[in-house]
């Protein structure tokens, strides 16, 4: 069966940190139960081949940075599908990520329970928005974690303290990974929501005016 | 289908909120990723093997791609409906009505 295997995130990076995944990209025909869902991201080659002329961001971060590490047919399938299509999506995706910080920080209003995963949420919506910004406005992609802090004077200001209490709910979300975010840290975070709206409010608007 | 991310955030904060509903005396389940699950269940001291965690898992399973990954195309092969993830919903609220989390 044809199978391909790619590295690509902060490990092609070399952005390494004791809360750093692995981030494996898995190519195959059809459903595969030997790969494991938690450690790899897994497409059909027909559905990388959609994502690619839909010019959509994850097709351009493989473009740019993914690493072949297996290849049962010494082909890279990336590789040859070129340069993905024009990412046309920018100001709606963008509008998305916004709507999820908006779904998070209701949530956080309304209930007492799981809020270390919506400061996560907002940490994903955060991180998405600045991304899809990035490559559709700025066309400078940037896919790390950090690419809010990295957008030039369009980066997201807030103190730095918030800034890591939202990362590290992320990081416990995903890798069950790091030091429990207290209820005073969950406050401290949720403080700045405001400043966060406003950046991304900022940047939608800029996105539908440059997709006008 | 725009949403569909946005979507299944929303139901993994729906399970998570029943899980958590009553509080747990350690640590809250912070996420469907295998690694937070796994941190919940041993610091909380539950039986893996109880109804409770296998039906936490099987929710993960269904959302898996939303709990550890930050992109949301995925292939068409590993889709569910919602109406599954809404029974796994409903069966966990049933397993913990009027139950003290500290007997799992």
């Amino acid at each position: 069966m044809r199978t391909h295997i790619y590295a690509f995130g902060s490990i092609c990076r070399g952005d390494v940190s004791p809360g750093s995944d692995v981030d494996l990209l898995a190519l195959v025909e059809e459903y595969e139960p030997r790969f494991d869902p938690d450690t790899y991201s897994i497409y059909s080659y027909k559905r990388i081949g959609e994502i690619w002329e839909e010019g959509n961001p994850f097709a351009w971060h493989l473009s740019l940075e993914a690493k072949l590490i297996f290849s049962s047919d010494n082909f890279d399938p990336l590789k040859l599908l070129g340069t993905p299509g024009p990412y046309r999506n920018c100001a709606r995706d963008c509008d998305k990520f916004r709507s999820l910080f908006f779904d998070a920080r209701k949530s956080l209003e309304r209930a007492h329970t799981s809020k270390i995963f919506d400061l996560s949420t907002v940490f994903l919506g955060i991180r998405n928005l600045a991304t899809c910004f990035s490559l559709g406005v700025l066309r400078q992609p940037d896919f790390s974690r950090h690419s809010a802090l990295r957008l030039g004077e369009r980066s997201l200001s807030i103190p730095r303290q918030s800034y890591e209490v939202l990362e590290r709910s992320r990081i416990l979300c995903t890798r069950g990974y790091g030091a429990k975010v207290s209820d005073e840290e969950v406050e401290l975070a949720s403080a700045n929501f405001s400043l966060i709206e406003q950046w991304m409010t900022t940047l939608v608007q800029e996105a539908q005016h440059h997709a006008a | 289908m725009q949403h569909e991310f946005n979507n299944r955030i929303a139901a993994q904060r729906a399970i998570l909120k029943i899980v958590n509903g009553n509080g747990w005396e350690a640590e809250d389940l912070f996420g469907l990723s295998h690694k937070a699950i796994e941190r919940w269940v041993s610091i909380n001291r539950l039986d893996p093997n109880s109804a409770l965690v296998n039906l936490v898992k099987e929710a993960a399973q269904k959302l898996f791609f939303l709990a550890n990954k930050s992109q949301e195309q995925i292939t068409s092969e590993y889709e569910r409906t919602s109406s599954e993830v809404s029974a796994i919903r409903d069966a966990l609220a049933a397993e913990l009505a009027g139950v003290n989390p500290s007997h799992f």
